[in-house]
């Protein structure tokens, strides 16, 4: 194994996180309305609208942004490569579908029921993604108990009993659409399309905690995430406790995916192709792949996210449906490149 | 090999079947000059036949028409999105009613093919809505009902009008969903409603007719009322939501409202007490009689001292 190019290291993380400092601010500044930046900063504590709608309306949202990018396509690069699958992403372990279906059975059966925090102090959040996060949890039990044979989890089991949890989970969603109001139908829809929506600092918080420690537990494993893309048995002559490590690993992005879609639904596409993207830049070592496509991830999303507020405006977009269409072609412009250049060698 | 006649002859038989029933149903209406087996595809259609007093020729609705408490008794045919074809046709109607947007023109071909008459109605603004009454009790053979109910209507809306009709316009956003928030945007009729109540819809200058808006625009466009009109929301809990954005003055002066019915989201006969209920919200003070004083300075013409 190659040693790690710390310059390089260095270099490729420094300009990502300049990148991301400046996308944070951009987008934070940049939205549907105007906004006066000296009215917003003179008069923080006091409410006026120019500082409700960056400090209130705007950043919370664009924090969320980063957290969610960057958590998705750390979790991409770590399923793909524990998958050996190129296509895997975080919305086929299983783990979305049963968030999904716990947040709208939250939303269905309890939409009112809040939760006090701290007797009320830190004010109240709603049931709803703390029902999309048991569900989380529930389906990552039952996804792996299904892929467990002899203590090890098997890659092949893993994805095709997460994709057909999904599947059968889309089928239960769409049965309670039909049966359900249709105004709550309206909601229901808009709700599975995901969004970045929120001006709880205390949910963002929560987030960037958990993804932070999240994404360090993934990093922490990146040397041995290298060795296991030269195949399983490779891995286990070379000292790698596979088994091991692919239950951790498992256990840690299911965690992660579970807790971003309660809070934000389903966003696609980052998992899939920041990842893809970011090895295609920076090559395929784990130990710097992981915080680039942590911190690209995160421009992307919080990019991404602003166009949705801006392009329809004042209707706001949904947020998949940019990651999706601007994502799309510029990963199959990269494709091709990379394509042409190895094939030409 | 043998049973391969037998294999077309069923669906050839059945095709005559249809084709023999559509004629009966034909003959039928032809002898009988008004359709007396009607079936409903929406929840305001159904609504204006038990308002023009026809509530008793209906044989089918969908599964969303419960209101008047009678419709919830009749066969159901499936939902709005998706009534189903089998289920219409299984009630022999000699008339199907439908509204213009959704996907009823597209299951409007299919039925005619059937053999069954459609007919579709627009519902997109007031006077569509106006429209689809009078031609509704046109079609049933009682116009003068139509109009009767149309003139009601009417009378509601000047009754409102009257009242606000100095008040000065409030800023207001009509959202019925919170988490995400769609709000009502330009070509709905409830667009058309906010502007009757005295107010003035903060997002009816967009295209769509519903549209999910980012709170940023929410707070820039300053909204004087927020009501939320989804079913199952209860008023503390949209307070709540709005709480922490102060500068919105709709959350300064209390004027945030939950309205948990779906009187004002039918486009159909009742939206002359929708009106009224969206005016109530918009100005209350030019509906409290009951509290003298109350609205002095307001301008509100209808108000008494």
């Amino acid at each position: 194994m190659k040693v790690l190019d710390r310059k390089k290291m260095i270099l490729v993380n420094g300009v990502l996180l300049a990148l991301l400092a400046l996308s944070i601010v951009g987008c934070a500044l940049l939205g549907p309305v105007r906004l006066d930046l000296t009215q917003a900063l003179q008069n923080i504590f006091s409410s006026n609208p120019n500082s409700e709608i960056l400090f209130r309306a705007r950043l919370p949202r664009v924090l969320l942004g980063v957290a969610i990018g960057g958590g998705m396509a750390s979790c991409g690069v770590v399923l793909q490569a524990l998958l050996g699958n190129p296509l895997a992403c975080p919305q086929m372990l299983g783990v979305s579908g049963g968030a999904s279906l716990g947040g709208i059975v939250g939303l269905i059966f309890f939409p009112n029921w809040l939760l006090p925090l701290a007797g009320g102090l830190l004010g109240e959040i709603s049931w709803v993604p703390l029902a999309a996060f048991l569900g989380a949890l529930l389906s990552m039990l039952f996804v792996y108990r299904f892929s467990l044979f002899h203590g090890r989890l098997h890659p092949y089991h893993l994805l095709l009993s997460g994709v057909i949890f999904n599947s059968f989970i889309a089928a239960v969603i769409m049965f309670l659409n039909s049966i359900i109001d249709f105004y709550q139908a309206q909601g229901l829809l808009f709700w599975l399309m995901g969004s970045l929506s929120t001006r709880a600092y205390l949910t963002v918080a929560f987030i960037w905690a958990y993804i932070i420690f999240g994404f360090l537990w993934l990093w922490a494993k990146g040397l041995s995430l290298n060795l296991i893309t030269l195949g399983e048995e490779a891995a286990m002559q070379l000292g790698v406790e596979t088994g091991q490590l692919q239950r951790q690993m498992f256990v840690a992005s299911s965690l992660m995916i579970g807790a971003m879609v309660s809070v934000s639904g389903m966003i696609g596409f980052v998992g899939l192709m920041v990842p893809h993207v970011m090895r295609l830049i920076v090559g395929s070592d784990h130990r710097l792949l992981l915080p680039a496509s942590f911190l690209a991830g995160g421009i992307f999303l919080c990019w991404a996210d602003t166009l949705a507020r801006i392009l329809l405006a004042p209707a706001e977009l949904p947020v998949g449906i940019i990651t999706a269409f601007f994502g799309g072609p510029f990963f199959l412009f990269l494709l091709y490149r990379e394509g042409r250049r190895t094939l030409a060698l | 090999m043998s049973n391969r006649p037998k294999i077309i002859a069923v669906p050839l038989l059945l095709g005559s079947l249809i084709v023999l029933t559509a004629h009966a149903s034909l003959a039928h209406a032809a002898s009988t000059p008004y359709p007396q087996r009607i079936v409903s595809l929406a929840p305001s259609v159904t609504e204006t036949l038990f308002a023009l007093g026809f509530g008793h020729r209906l044989v089918g609705v969908t599964t969303y028409c419960d209101y008047p408490a009678e419709a919830q008794k009749l066969p159901k045919i499936g939902g709005f999105i998706n009534p189903s074809l089998e289920a219409i046709a299984a009630q022999r109607p000699d008339l199907v009613i439908g509204v213009n947007d959704s996907n009823h023109p597209v299951k409007a071909r299919e039925m005619e093919r059937l053999g069954l008459k459609v007919a579709l109605v627009s519902v997109n603004s007031v006077d569509d809505i106006l429209n689809s009454i009078k031609s509704i009790a046109y079609m049933i053979g009682s116009p003068e009902a139509g109009e009767k109910l149309v003139r009601k209507i009417k009378r509601q809306f000047d009754e409102v009008q009257k009242r606000v009709a100095s008040a000065p316009r409030r800023r207001t956003l009509l959202a019925v969903g919170l988490r995400p928030l769609v709000a009502v945007g330009g070509r709905n009729f409830l667009d058309e409603l906010i502007t009757l109540a005295g107010g003035e819809n903060i997002s009816g200058n967009a295209a769509q007719p519903w549209l999910n808006l980012p709170d940023e625009y929410v707070v820039a466009k300053a909204p004087q009322v927020i009501i939320e009109a989804g079913m199952g929301s209860d008023r503390g809990r949209v307070a709540r939501n709005w709480r922490d954005l102060e500068s919105i003055p709709a959350v300064k002066e209390r004027r945030v409202y939950a309205y948990p019915s779906d009187k004002i989201l039918r486009p159909g006969p009742r939206i002359g007490e929708g009106l009224q209920e969206i005016a109530r919200l918009v100005h209350p003070e030019c509906f409290a009689e009951a509290k003298p004083g109350f609205n002095k300075g307001s301008g509100c013409e209808g108000s008494r001292p």
